[in-house]
């Protein structure tokens, strides 16, 4: 029984559903509000779009209510905004209030209600284009023409109480073109236009929009005819200036072309170029420097063979072998009071090349007194290359191997100019010192003598610096102190090559070979008025043999592969060793020993230090 | 040049700059008007027009802001809804038409003018706050924050001058709306800190276009006598 009230119900409804379907009619479908606008913000209007048609005559009506209200309202004008819309009027339209509306549509068959649209009056201003747009063309006299437009603002706005403002463009174009060219105008309710074709006929249109919202629509356009006579007064001008610019633009072209060079060194002259008396630039491209140099007159440049004139370095002799021999004088010689005079207590090594002559003078007086004991200090080998070379007073100084040599008999190194007799030139060690001390077979006495004067010398040379034991003792020290370090034994460039205090000689670089042997020359020039002469000036000699340069200014030396017996140095050194220096001495022979042992080299019972190899473990 | 001369020259020139300068410290940076309403009009206009150049810009600044925001994270989602009653300023008794706002007086204008600007520095001080500690601050929201903290400021620092040019016996009020939307913005759920920031620049957007109008009636009003 149920079933069949059910499958009835069912077939009625169908029945029911059919008929309205043939007869098409439905409830409306759900309308939409797309859109409101307010031209003045002191009214607006909503526009709505209604849903589908249900077939039957359907009602519309728009709800609203405000923000913070609850009451619900209806639309106030129906009318004034056409169809479908709601127009609100003065008294219904706030700013700076949302509005929440919506539209129900409704016919017989049902209803439908839209979205709720959320509206704010402030955001959806758009006035009206503007009014009574006027153009026209202005020919003044005494300017130019213009095109003169001008237009009123829509109606309903209220410009007067500020409460509304507007901003206007305009556009134009002449009738055939295809862009327009636009210009915004501000505030202004006129416009001037002055570039135009003449002739044409041209189209304006303007157009408005609030100080926040959107554009107007553009008003109808108005057509303008530009008479043919609308020509710019400054064309003429300006085709005028043109042509006579042109004009000498050509004179210039074809006056440089035809006088071209002579003008311009005219107008700019040729600088003169430096002229140097006797240079020929040919000699400097062909390459010949000699042939070049001499016609500038410029001698022997660059030095060949002598070397004289470029290198003037003074090397500084240790004195404190001038107390060991000094000491042993005094063993031999109760002269003990040469001994002080001996030692320069000047530690520092700028005495300068000044110094030099007056040491030399004086200490060759000094060893006067002790001919026969004195050893020559310097060993002189024959150079391997035979020239002229200079005495090398200070050869203690300059060879490692020379240390304990001095401080066991270190008054023996002292500056003694003699080594010009002696045909040997290159000295650099030990071996060569006792070499000197033996000295060459043929004038042994008179090497002797002349260390001797040296020897006086350079003691009466410290005197003069210096005096005071207590100076004597602090130059020993500071040698000693200065012997441990690195470099003074090499011949360094500098004042200060053995850091010692006692340089009691200075030679002069006469030359350097080119082998690398320097010839040292004994600054002792000045004192023409000495009796003694230790050395010949013309007579120089090589004692060393450069091997080569380190650090710039550091000699490395090396021996003479003739180095002679030095058995005499072994006996001097026992001999020597002076109350003073002798801790110390003894101290720096061990040093010495605690070398590497490749730098030793045995000869003859006697340890002899490679310089070069020495030089090398101290850095 | 004269060598002999320039010493003297040298000290001249330096006497009159440090006499110029003595001077100056007593100048106030803005002329003051005494008396005299034709003076003060010229003055005045200047500072109406600076006024509302500045009001125009925030709210342009204001109304891109908005968008940019909407246009990035809230779009179609409804956060409108939201915003019904929503703004801090809501309070003061602002007009809402043309009418309303031609039957307050001048005086009252301009005080309720000054209110809304002193009730935004807060807000805006923690907006600028709040956007650069986000992660992955938006810096056209960002940058447009500041610049509208700083130009709000000038606004208001014109508008006490206009303010005690025109009503000079005026009494500093204080009272302003108090902003409380600071722990809203601070939530961690997303959606509802949306709402917050959402709420806050749609505020921001109405308020500025509020002064903005409000300003552009009172220059004509007060400088053009109602005839702009």
């Amino acid at each position: 029984m149920k079933e069949n009230v059910v499958s009835a119900t069912v077939f009625t409804l169908l029945l029911f559903l059919n008929t309205c379907l043939l007869n098409g009619q439905l409830p409306p479908g759900k309308p939409e509000i797309f859109k409101c606008r307010s031209p003045n913000k002191e009214t607006f209007t909503c526009w709505w779009r209604p849903g589908t048609d249900g077939g039957l005559p359907t009602n519309y009506s728009l709800t609203y209510h405000r923000e913070g209200e609850t009451l619900m309202h209806e639309c106030p004008d129906y009318i004034t905004g056409g169809p479908n819309s709601c127009h609100f009027g003065k008294q219904y339209t706030s700013m700076w209030r949302t509005y929440i509306m919506m539209v129900n549509a409704t016919n017989q068959m049902g209803s439908s209600f839209s979205d709720e649209l959320y509206v704010d009056v402030t955001y959806i201003v758009q006035p009206d284009p503007p009014l009574e747009l006027t153009v026209e063309v202005k020919q003044p006299e005494d300017r130019k023409p213009y095109l003169w437009m001008k237009w009123s603002p829509p109606t309903l706005i209220d410009l007067k109480t500020g409460w509304f403002t507007l901003l206007y463009e305009i556009r134009l174009k002449p009738e055939k073109a295809a862009e327009w060219e636009t210009h915004f105008a501000g505030q202004q309710t006129e416009f001037k236009i002055l570039s135009l074709h003449p002739g044409q006929k041209y189209l304006v249109q303007v157009r408005c929009k609030p100080d926040h919202g959107y554009w107007s629509a553009w008003s109808p356009a108005t057509f303008i005819q530009i008479p043919s006579d609308f020509i710019m007064n400054d064309t003429t001008v300006w085709i005028s200036v043109a042509v006579l610019s042109a004009v000498i633009c050509l004179i210039i072209v074809w006056a440089v072309a035809l006088k071209g060079y002579s003008m311009v060194t005219c107008i700019f002259p040729p600088v003169p170029g430096p002229k140097i008396k006797g240079f020929d630039a040919h000699l400097l491209e062909k390459g010949k420097s000699e042939e070049l140099l001499s016609a500038l007159g410029c001698q022997d440049f660059p030095p060949t063979s002598d070397y004289e004139d470029l290198l003037v370095e003074y090397l500084e002799v240790d004195d404190s072998e001038d107390q060991h021999l000094m000491s042993v004088h005094s063993k031999e010689h109760p002269s003990q009071g040469m001994k002080p005079t001996y030692l320069d207590p000047d530690t520092d090594s700028g005495r300068g090349s000044c110094d030099s002559p007056s040491l030399l003078s004086e200490k060759c007086e000094e060893p006067q007194a002790n001919p026969s004991t004195f050893y020559d200090p310097e060993v002189i080998e024959k150079p391997e290359n035979p020239e002229t070379t200079h005495t090398w007073d200070p050869q203690c100084i300059s060879m490692e191997g020379k240390i304990p040599y001095f401080h066991a008999g270190g008054s023996k190194c002292s500056t003694w100019p003699l080594i010009q007799h002696n045909p040997r030139s290159s000295y650099h060690n030990i071996t060569d010192v006792c070499e000197l001390a033996v000295g060459p077979a043929d004038a042994p006495a008179t090497l002797l003598d002349e260390a001797g004067k040296d020897a006086l010398k350079s003691s009466q040379t410290i005197k003069s610096r210096e005096e005071g034991k207590a100076a004597q003792q602090r130059e020993v020290e500071s040698f000693h102190s200065k012997t441990d370090q690195d470099t003074p034994w090499l011949l360094p460039q500098e004042k200060t090559p053995f850091g010692s205090a006692k340089p009691l000689d200075y030679v002069e670089i006469h030359k350097v070979n080119k082998d690398g042997a320097l010839s040292l020359l004994p600054k002792q020039r000045e004192n023409s008025g000495q009796p003694e002469k230790p050395r010949a000036p013309e007579n120089s000699k090589e004692y060393a043999k450069v091997s080569g340069v380190m650090d710039n200014n550091i000699l490395v030396l090396v021996p003479d592969p003739h180095a002679k017996n030095v058995a005499c140095f072994e006996e001097s050194a026992k001999e020597v060793p002076p109350s003073l220096e002798q801790n110390q001495a003894e101290k720096d022979l061990a040093n010495f020993t605690a070398t590497p042992s490749k730098c030793r080299i045995q000869l003859g019972g006697l340890d002899y230090l490679d310089p070069a190899c020495f030089t090398h473990s101290f850095h | 040049m004269n060598i002999k001369g320039s010493p003297w020259k040298a000290g001249s020139l330096l006497l009159l700059l440090v006499s110029n300068l003595l001077l100056c410290q007593n100048v106030a940076p803005l002329p003051v008007c005494p008396g005299g309403a034709a003076r003060c009009q010229v003055t005045l206009r200047d500072l109406f027009d600076r006024a509302v150049v500045l009001s125009h810009y925030i709210h342009n600044l204001s109304s891109e802001m908005f968008s940019e925001f909407d246009k990035r994270y809230t779009h179609g989602r409804g956060f409108i809804t939201r915003t019904i009653n929503s703004c801090h300023t809501s309070s003061l008794p602002t007009p809402e038409d043309k009418e309303q706002a031609q039957q307050i007086n001048q005086k009252d204008f301009l005080s309720l003018i000054v209110s809304i600007l002193r009730s935004w520095n807060e807000p805006l001080y923690h907006l600028v706050t709040e956007v650069r500690g986000m992660q992955e601050a938006p810096e056209a929201i960002l940058s447009k924050a500041v610049e509208i903290e700083e130009q709000t400021k000038r606004l208001l620092e014109g508008m006490e001058l206009i303010v005690s040019q025109v009503h000079p016996e005026t009494k500093e009020n204080e009272i302003y709306p108090v902003w409380s939307g600071l722990p809203s913005l601070q939530m961690a759920d997303e959606e509802s800190r949306l709402s917050a920031y959402y709420n806050l620049l749609h505020c921001l957007r109405r308020d500025s276009h509020k002064i903005d109008n409000y300003l552009k009636l009172l220059k004509c009003r007060i400088i053009h006598n109602n005839n702009c």
